[in-house]
C-alpha cells in the first residue's frame, strides 16, 4: 500500500491550519499503521549493517578490550590521582543516569500530565532509559579498583556475617539504581506487549518465534486489558517518585561528601533538573535521528513533537540556570574560604573556558533559539540544539567531579586532573548505546501503535463558534 | 443438554460492537458466556460489559508491604545483628534508613504489580487459544456460545449488525 | 551478637612537634619500609600516585627573594573520631577500632570505589594503582608483620596498628598496662629531634597527653569537628618544650 506523510516543509502555521498535520487528527486504519511499523523494523540497507558493523568494532576494542586491558593492568591507566580520586568514569555514570531519565520523563510524567503529544514516542524514550543505565552501570563498574568483588555490594546473608553499610550513599546509589533499572524495564515491556502480540500475527519464520514467546500469549481480552492498564498507571505514578530519588541519591554522593563546592544542599534538585535537561535534548536527538533513518517514521513524529520538546527544553533549561544560580551565588556569597577559592579557579583556572562553555550550551543556546516556533519544528536545528545541551550538560558533571575535586582543605595536594584511557572507554559506551538501539529498532516496534491508535479514537474537531478547536475525550 | 457452538463476530468500529452485545443479550447470552477481544483498550463502560475486578492493586499494596519489611531487615535488621560503628554515627542512622525503606517500598511495589498483571492474566501461556490475527489490526472480536440449532440466526443477527465475519472458533497456536 | 563488638582499650594519639621538625624525611622512608609501602616511580610520583602514609608539607610565605619558611608540617592519618571516611564506604573497609580508638582500613574488603579518599579532609589515603614490582632482593625487605597490598586497594596511615597490637598484647599477657614508650610507630622511632612523640591519650600522665595539652597545642581543620586524634604544636622557637 503506497504510503504518503505530509512533508514538513509543506506545513502551514496559519492559524487555518490543515488539522492532518497534527498526528493524531491524522488518523490512519490500525491495519495500515501495523503495517508501517512492522515496515520501519524489517526494511535495513546495506548502511545499517555498515555502520552496525564499526559500532559493533569500536564496542569490541574500545570498550570490552580496552576495559579488559584496565582490569589486568589496573587503575594506573586512568587519569585518576590524589586528589581526583573520581574522574571521567564518574561523570560518564551520572550522565547516563541523566540521559536515562529521558524515558521515564516521557512515558510517565507525560502520561500522568495527560501530554497526548507522548503518544508516538514513549517506547523510542523507554529504550532510551534502559540503555542508558546499562553503561551508566558499565561506568560505575569501570571505576572500581577490584570490579571482580563488587557484588559485596549486594546485600545477602554470607558467612563473613558483613553485609552492606547502608550509611553510604554508594549503597543507596545500589539499591536506586537497581529498582530503577527493573522498574524502567517493566514499565518498557508492559505496553510491549500488545504491540509484540501484533508483530507475531504479521510475522513468520524466525521473528514468529521471538515474538510469540515474547508476546506471552496476549490477545486482548478485557480482563487482560484491565490488568495491564491498571498497571500501567500504578507505573506511571510510582516510579515518578523513583526517578527523583534515583538522581537525588547520585546527587548525594557528592553532596553528602564534605568537600568545598560538594557539600551544597540544593545538589539534589539540582541533578534531577540537570538529568531533565539532558535527557529531554536526548530524546529530541534520537527522534530526530529515528525519523530520517527509519522508513515510515516520518508519518509518526512530526514537527509538532518537535515543537512540543523544543518548548519543554527551553522551560527546564529555565529551571536549570535557577537551581545552578542557587547554587553558586550563596556559595560565592557565604562560602569559606575553599569555597570561593574553588568558585574561582572554575571560573578563572586552566579549565575556565569549559565553564563558560557549558553556560553558553546549557542557557544561551536554548534561551535564544528555542522561544522561535520555527526552529523549535527544524529537526535539523533541534537536533544540534540538543547536541550542544547534551555536551554542556557532561562539561558540567566535568566540572563537578574532577575539577571540584582539584581543591580541597588541602592545598598541598592541589593537583589537575587529566584523562587517560577513560575517554577511550568513555567512546566505547557511546558507540555501545547507539548499537543497542541500532539492535533494539530491528527486533522491537518502536512505535506503540496501539497508543497512537487509542489516541486519535479520543482525538476529534468540533466547532466552537465559527471555529474548529481539537477536542480530546477521556476513554479510559 | 443442548449442544452448544462457540462463534466469533469481528466488528471493526465500538459502536456496532456495543448494540451487538446488547442484541446477545437479547438473544439469551448471559455476559459470562461473552469474551470480548480487542487491538485496543475499549473499557466495559464502552461496550456495556459487567465491570472488570482485577486484583492488581491489591497485590501493588501486597508488594509494597512485602519490600517494606525487607526493607526493615536491612535497615534494622542487619545492623543489629552485624554491629560496626562508622563515623561516629548511630548504628541506626536516620536519613540513610529513610532512603532503603522507600526504595524497597518502591521496588516491592512495582514488581508485584507487574507480576501480577501475569499473575491475574493467566500469562504467559503458549497453549492454543481462540483468536484472529485481524484482532491485532484493531478489530473487535465477539467470542460467545450459543446453541447448535440456533446458529444461523446469530450469524445472521450479527451479520445484520456489521459484523464483517461470523465463523465458529477454531483454536489454534497464536 | 555481643561477640563482634570490641571493647575500649586505650586510646592512642600523636603528638607532632612543628618547631623541632627538620623537614629530613626520615619518617617518610620509615613509614614506607615498616609498612611494605610499594615504590610506585618518578613518573607515577610526580603524577600525584605515591603511596606514601606520610607527607611533609613545606610552604613558604612572600615573593622572592623576601621568602620566609613557615615550619615543616607531616601529614598522616589523622584517626579521626567521628572519621568521614568510615560511612561512606558502602562495604565496611573503613571501619572504626573500638579497641585502640583509631580508623582501620580493612584491605581484604576494599573494592575500590575511593569515596573514603574523596571524603577525607586531610588527604592522607592512598590508592594502589597497579601492582608494583619488588625486583630482588627487596621482597627480603618486606616486613611480615604487615599485609602486603595488591592494586585496587585504599590504604593510609595505620598508627603502625602491628606495633601497637604487639604491646597491648605483651602487657596483657603480663598483666599489667602498656609502659609508657612501650609502643612506637615507625616515624616515631627514626624521628632525629624527637618531634614526633606517640603513646596513650587516656592516659592524662603520659608524654603525648601532656603535650596535647599543650598551649602551643592546634589541631588541623579542627573546625570541622572530625575529632583527629593528632595534635600538631607550633609557636615559634622562643616557646620551646616546655611553653
Amino acid at each position: 500500500m503506497a504510503v504518503t506523510a505530509e512533508t514538513l516543509e509543506h506545513a502551514h502555521l496559519e492559524d487555518h491550519e490543515d488539522p492532518r498535520q497534527h498526528l493524531m487528527l491524522d488518523p490512519k486504519p490500525r491495519g495500515e499503521m501495523n503495517a508501517l511499523v512492522m515496515e520501519s523494523m524489517h526494511a535495513t540497507s546495506w548502511k545499517f549493517w555498515v555502520v552496525a558493523a564499526i559500532l559493533a568494532l569500536v564496542v569490541a576494542v574500545c570498550l570490552f578490550g580496552a576495559w579488559g586491558y584496565m582490569i589486568s593492568e589496573g587503575l594506573v591507566l586512568s587519569g585518576v590521582n590524589r586528589p581526583t580520586y573520581w574522574g571521567i568514569f564518574l561523570v560518564n555514570t551520572v550522565f547516563w543516569i541523566g540521559i536515562s531519565h529521558a524515558g521515564t520523563f516521557v512515558s510517565a510524567l507525560l502520561r500522568v500530565f495527560k501530554a497526548e503529544f507522548r503518544r508516538p514516542f514513549t517506547r523510542a524514550a523507554e529504550l532510551m532509559t534502559g540503555f542508558g543505565l546499562v553503561q551508566a552501570g558499565l561506568s560505575i563498574f569501570m571505576h572500581m579498583g577490584r570490579v571482580w568483588i563488587t557484588y559485596w555490594m549486594v546485600p545477602y546473608p554470607n558467612e563473613r556475617g558483613l553485609w552492606p553499610n547502608f550509611h553510604s550513599p554508594l549503597s543507596w546509589d545500589f539499591l536506586a539504581i537497581n529498582t530503577y533499572l527493573l522498574s524502567s524495564t517493566m514499565y518498557l515491556f508492559l505496553p510491549l506487549i500488545p504491540d509484540l502480540a501484533m508483530a507475531r500475527d504479521r510475522s513468520t519464520g524466525w521473528r514468529k518465534i521471538f515474538y510469540r514467546l515474547l508476546a506471552l500469549g496476549f490477545r486482548g481480552t478485557e480482563g487482560e486489558w484491565t490488568h495491564l492498564r491498571i498497571a500501567m498507571n500504578i507505573f506511571a505514578f510510582a516510579i515518578l517518585p523513583v526517578m527523583f530519588s534515583v538522581h537525588t541519591i547520585v546527587a548525594w554522593d557528592f553532596a553528602a561528601a564534605s568537600r568545598p563546592g560538594w557539600s551544597s544542599t540544593i545538589f539534589g534538585p539540582y541533578f534531577v533538573v540537570g538529568a531533565l535537561q539532558s535527557g529531554i535534548a536526548a530524546v529530541a536527538m534520537v527522534l530526530v535521528v529515528i525519523r530520517s533513518t527509519m522508513k515510515n517514521m516520518k508519518y509518526f513524529i512530526r514537527a509538532e513533537h518537535f515543537d512540543a520538546l523544543g518548548k519543554l527544553m527551553l522551560v527546564v533549561s529555565m529551571a536549570w540556570a535557577y537551581f545552578f544560580f542557587n547554587d553558586y551565588t550563596v556559595q560565592w556569597y557565604g562560602g569559606d574560604k575553599f569555597t570561593r577559592v574553588l568558585l574561582h579557579f572554575h571560573e578563572a583556572g586552566p579549565l575556565g573556558w569549559m565553564w563558560f562553555g557549558m553556560l553558553i550550551s546549557n542557557v544561551a543556546i536554548p534561551w535564544l533559539l528555542l522561544w522561535n516556533k520555527k526552529i523549535r519544528r527544524n529537526p535539523g536545528l533541534l537536533f544540534i540544539i540538543g547536541l550542544f545541551i547534551n555536551v554542556g550538560m557532561w562539561i558540567e558533571r566535568y566540572i563537578i567531579i574532577p575539577i571540584s575535586l582539584t581543591i580541597n582543605r588541602e592545598p598541598f595536594t592541589w593537583r589537575l586532573y587529566k584523562p587517560g584511557i577513560e575517554i577511550v572507554l568513555g567512546i566505547g559506551t557511546l558507540a555501545f548505546f547507539i548499537l543497542l538501539y541500532m539492535i533494539a529498532s530491528r527486533l522491537l516496534p518502536l512505535v506503540p501503535v496501539w497508543e497512537v491508535q487509542e489516541g486519535q479514537l479520543a482525538h476529534g474537531l468540533r466547532r466552537v463558534g465559527k471555529a474548529t478547536v481539537t477536542s480530546v475525550s477521556e476513554l479510559e | 443438554m443442548p449442544e452448544t457452538k462457540t462463534l466469533l463476530a469481528l466488528f471493526k468500529d465500538i459502536d456496532p460492537a456495543a448494540e451487538a452485545i446488547d442484541r446477545l443479550r437479547g438473544m439469551g447470552i448471559g455476559d459470562d458466556q461473552m469474551n470480548i477481544i480487542s487491538g485496543i483498550p475499549v473499557t466495559e463502560r464502552m461496550l456495556g460489559r459487567p465491570r472488570q475486578w482485577s486484583n492488581v492493586p491489591r497485590l501493588a499494596m501486597g508488594g509494597a508491604v512485602a519490600g517494606l519489611l525487607i526493607g526493615l531487615f536491612l535497615a534494622f535488621g542487619t545492623p543489629s545483628l552485624y554491629t560496626i560503628h562508622v563515623g561516629g554515627q548511630s548504628i541506626f542512622p536516620g536519613p540513610p534508613t529513610v532512603v532503603v525503606l522507600f526504595e524497597m517500598t518502591m521496588l516491592g511495589m512495582l514488581v508485584s504489580t507487574f507480576l501480577g498483571v501475569f499473575l491475574d492474566s493467566y500469562l504467559p501461556s503458549y497453549r492454543p487459544k481462540e483468536y484472529v490475527p485481524e484482532i491485532s489490526d484493531g478489530n473487535i472480536a465477539i467470542l460467545f456460545t450459543c446453541p447448535v440449532d440456533a446458529e444461523p440466526s446469530f450469524i445472521e443477527a450479527m451479520t445484520s449488525l456489521g459484523a464483517q465475519s461470523v465463523h465458529p472458533t477454531e483454536v489454534g497456536q497464536l | 551478637m555481643g561477640d563482634l563488638f570490641e571493647e575500649f582499650e586505650h586510646k592512642w594519639g600523636m603528638v607532632i612537634d612543628q618547631d623541632l621538625c627538620t623537614g629530613c624525611q626520615a619518617c617518610v622512608i620509615a613509614c614506607a619500609m615498616e609498612n611494605n609501602s610499594p615504590f610506585v616511580g618518578e613518573k607515577d610520583a610526580g603524577y600525584g600516585r605515591s603511596l606514601q602514609w606520610i607527607r611533609i608539607e613545606r610552604f613558604w610565605e612572600g615573593q622572592f627573594p623576601n621568602v620566609k619558611a613557615t615550619p615543616f608540617q607531616p601529614v598522616m592519618c589523622q584517626q579521626c573520631g567521628y572519621a568521614p571516611c568510615e560511612p561512606v564506604c558502602p562495604v565496611f573497609a573503613s571501619v572504626h577500632s573500638e579497641a585502640q580508638q583509631i580508623n582501620v582500613q580493612v584491605y581484604n574488603r576494599c573494592v575500590g570505589t575511593r569515596y573514603c579518599a574523596n571524603n577525607c579532609p586531610y588527604q592522607v589515603r592512598v590508592f594502589n594503582f597497579r601492582d608494583y614490582e619488588r625486583p630482588e632482593p627487596l621482597p627480603n625487605q618486606l616486613n611480615p608483620s604487615v599485609t602486603v597490598r595488591r592494586r585496587g586497594i585504599m590504604e593510609k596511615c595505620t598508627f603502625c596498628v602491628q606495633r601497637i597490637v604487639v604491646g597491648e598484647d605483651l602487657a596483657k599477657s603480663e598483666n599489667r598496662q602498656v609502659i609508657e614508650g612501650e609502643v612506637v610507630p615507625a616515624c616515631a622511632q627514626v624521628c632525629p629531634t624527637e618531634a614526633i612523640v606517640f603513646g596513650r591519650l587516656d592516659d592524662p600522665k603520659s608524654q603525648v597527653s601532656q603535650l596535647s595539652r599543650s598551649g602551643r597545642g592546634v589541631k588541623l581543620l579542627e573546625e570541622l569537628g572530625k575529632l583527629p586524634s593528632v595534635t600538631y604544636l607550633k609557636g615559634g622557637s622562643s616557646y620551646g618544650r616546655n611553653g
